[in-house]
């Protein structure tokens, strides 16, 4: 039967543009994120670390990328009339992207996961090595012109990561959630290299031998399970949290309310960047916020009538249907 | 999902317990098949309207516990009713184990001259709780709520008698009034949870149990 409920509702929940986008939903979980507003603390980047049972990998392996943050800040240097930065040449860097770095350093590819900057690099430009700082490099950072982009899963509604998973361990909720189930992961890595997002991170170690020393551990938390090496994950929307709230309005006899909870990096952000509900209800605070700024799902291009209105989905170009709407960050001239 | 949960099962589990047969694939499957047929056949579990038991059988090991408590002398013998004892069972995840208080309730006065109860009584003076034993356990990764299960098949069940609860919990718990001590008496794995939920219209999304 489940092989069945895979087979027959494969497609059901991936509904791309061309089909008018999802339909069906029991819930509709979605973001808004006011890029205005954040100021790049990664309060909600630990917030997730300590609810989603993320292992602090250490610096040597953060370098190679085998990072977990399921919700990375990616920092952009965007300050236009800067002086041109020197990086001094004895800088601390060990990882430099370039293709052809100094003697004894390490070129790095742009294309790793966490360089979503990588249009913007360009080597020799201003700034260049620095602006990789979410590589853990050593270099000198600007003093100021960095704007703050937190990256979780976009849960796409049509997901570019599910169809190439050869194990149907990626799928669709009815909730509109994008799945991973740990268990029925075979460590593929498909849908990493298929997510435009780069917001899949693979276990390459069984991080939980030493992420979690006595009396670490007691911080885990009982409600996910701790992965072992060999299968992806990335943001849930904290399913726990949604399933607990579920469940109650269930034993209630009610619709979860809006506001009633929220996934952990909302809950923690201290300016209120970030915002959770139902799409699908649309009284609650993230729907309206949709429509105020006029961005709609299933449509690859938003049609606004006004110009304005700072709202846009990361890539919605490709296809991918995210549930994530960004507020365009305004800055004085 | 039998095929590529035989392939799996116990990969993730730390704790080594394994959950599911090793069988080739195949066979995994056609035993499914086999098992739908069959459930599909059969009628309504006698005393529990609109619901069909799951099927399967299981010899758990014989967990030790710190004191022989008799189940059958509780819930058979004198009827106390299961959510007596385990009272979170109606409203929360976890069914629960009783503390010493609610034990002692009864038996400052009832079968004070007992070895079990002297033990008991021991434990409640040394303000010491007993260290029960879990006996069923289901692996890390699967949310399992009693809450919601009772909410089906008790609360919200036209026809059912809250008194006959016990025969709701023996679909996962077997006929714990006959024990002494509890052993686990069904499988518990997957195709266990997925067999009844298909036979009684639970949900169905991976996500709902794999967490
Ligand atoms: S929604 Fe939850 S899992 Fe996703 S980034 Fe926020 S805290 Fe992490
Ligand atoms: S917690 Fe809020 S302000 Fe801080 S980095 Fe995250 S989104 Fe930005």
């Amino acid at each position: 039967m489940s092989l069945n409920n895979i087979l027959t509702n494969w497609s059901r929940y991936r509904k791309g543009a061309e089909e008018g986008g999802f339909h069906e939903y029991e819930h509709q979980w979605g973001m808004v994120v006011d890029l205005n507003k954040c100021i790049g603390c990664n309060a909600c980047s630990v917030a997730c670390y300590a609810e989603n049972n993320l292992p602090v990998v250490g610096e040597a392996r953060y370098a190679k990328s085998q990072f977990m943050s399921w919700m990375r800040i990616e920092r952009y240097w965007d300050e236009p009339d800067l002086e041109p930065y020197q990086a001094s040449p004895t800088a601390n860097v060990d990882v430099w992207i370039e293709t052809n770095p100094p003697a004894g350093k390490t070129a790095l590819k742009p294309s790793m996961p966490g360089s979503y900057a990588e249009g913007l690099l360009e080597p020799g430009g201003q700034g260049f090595e620095e602006r990789v700082g979410v590589f853990g490099t050593k270099g000198e950072m600007q003093d100021f012109g960095a704007s703050f982009l937190p990256m979780m899963c976009q849960q796409c509604h049509a997901a570019t990561c599910e169809p190439v998973c050869p194990v149907a361990a990626t799928y669709h909720t009815p909730d509109g959630l994008n799945a991973q189930v740990y268990n029925r992961c075979i460590g593929s890595r498909y849908c990493s290299n298929n997510c435009p997002y780069r917001l899949r991170y693979f276990n390459f170690w069984s991080y939980y031998e030493d992420a979690w020393p006595e009396p670490l551990h007691m911080q885990l938390n009982p409600d996910l399970a701790v992965r072992d090496k060999g299968v992806m994950e990335k943001c849930t929307f904290c399913v726990q949290r949604i399933r607990v709230a579920k469940d109650e309005a269930k034993m209630e006899n009610r619709k979860v309310r809006d506001g009633e909870f929220a996934t952990a990096c909302v809950q923690t952000c201290p300016t209120g960047a970030l915002v959770f509900g139902d799409l699908q209800d649309p009284e609650s605070r993230v729907s309206k916020l949709w429509r105020f700024h006029q961005v709609e799902q299933g449509k690859t291009k938003q049609n606004k009538q006004n110009k304005e209105l700072r709202g846009y989905r990361i890539l919605e170009g490709l296809n991918t249907d995210p549930s994530v709407m960004y507020l365009e960050r305004v800055r004085e001239v | 999902m039998s095929v590529v949960y035989s392939f799996f099962s116990g990969w993730v589990d730390r704790s080594g317990a394994s959950i599911g047969g090793r069988l080739p694939g195949y066979l995994m499957a056609l035993m499914g098949v086999v098992a739908m047929m069959v459930l599909a056949a059969s009628p309504a579990h006698a005393d529990v309207p609109n619901a069909v038991p799951p099927k399967g059988e299981h010899q758990g090991k014989h967990v030790e516990q710190p004191i022989e408590f008799p189940h059958d002398i509780h819930a058979n013998v004198n009827k106390i009713n299961c959510m007596y004892c385990h009272t979170y069972a109606r409203r929360s995840k976890v069914a629960g184990i009783p503390p010493t208080s609610k034990c002692m309730g009864c038996h400052m006065v009832i079968a004070t001259d007992k070895p079990r109860i002297k033990k008991l009584t021991e434990y409640w003076e040394k303000r010491e709780p007993p260290r029960w034993k879990k006996v069923h356990d289901v692996p890390d990764f699967v949310h399992f709520t009693h809450e919601k299960h009772l909410k089906r098949f008790v609360f919200d069940n036209q026809g059912m008698e809250v008194e006959k609860v016990s025969e709701v919990c023996a679909f996962c718990h077997g006929e714990v009034k006959k024990m002494t001590v509890a052993e686990k008496v069904k499988p518990l794995n997957m195709g266990f949870c997925a067999r009844c939920h298909e036979a009684n219209k639970g949900p169905f999304d991976c996500w709902k149990c794999h967490k």
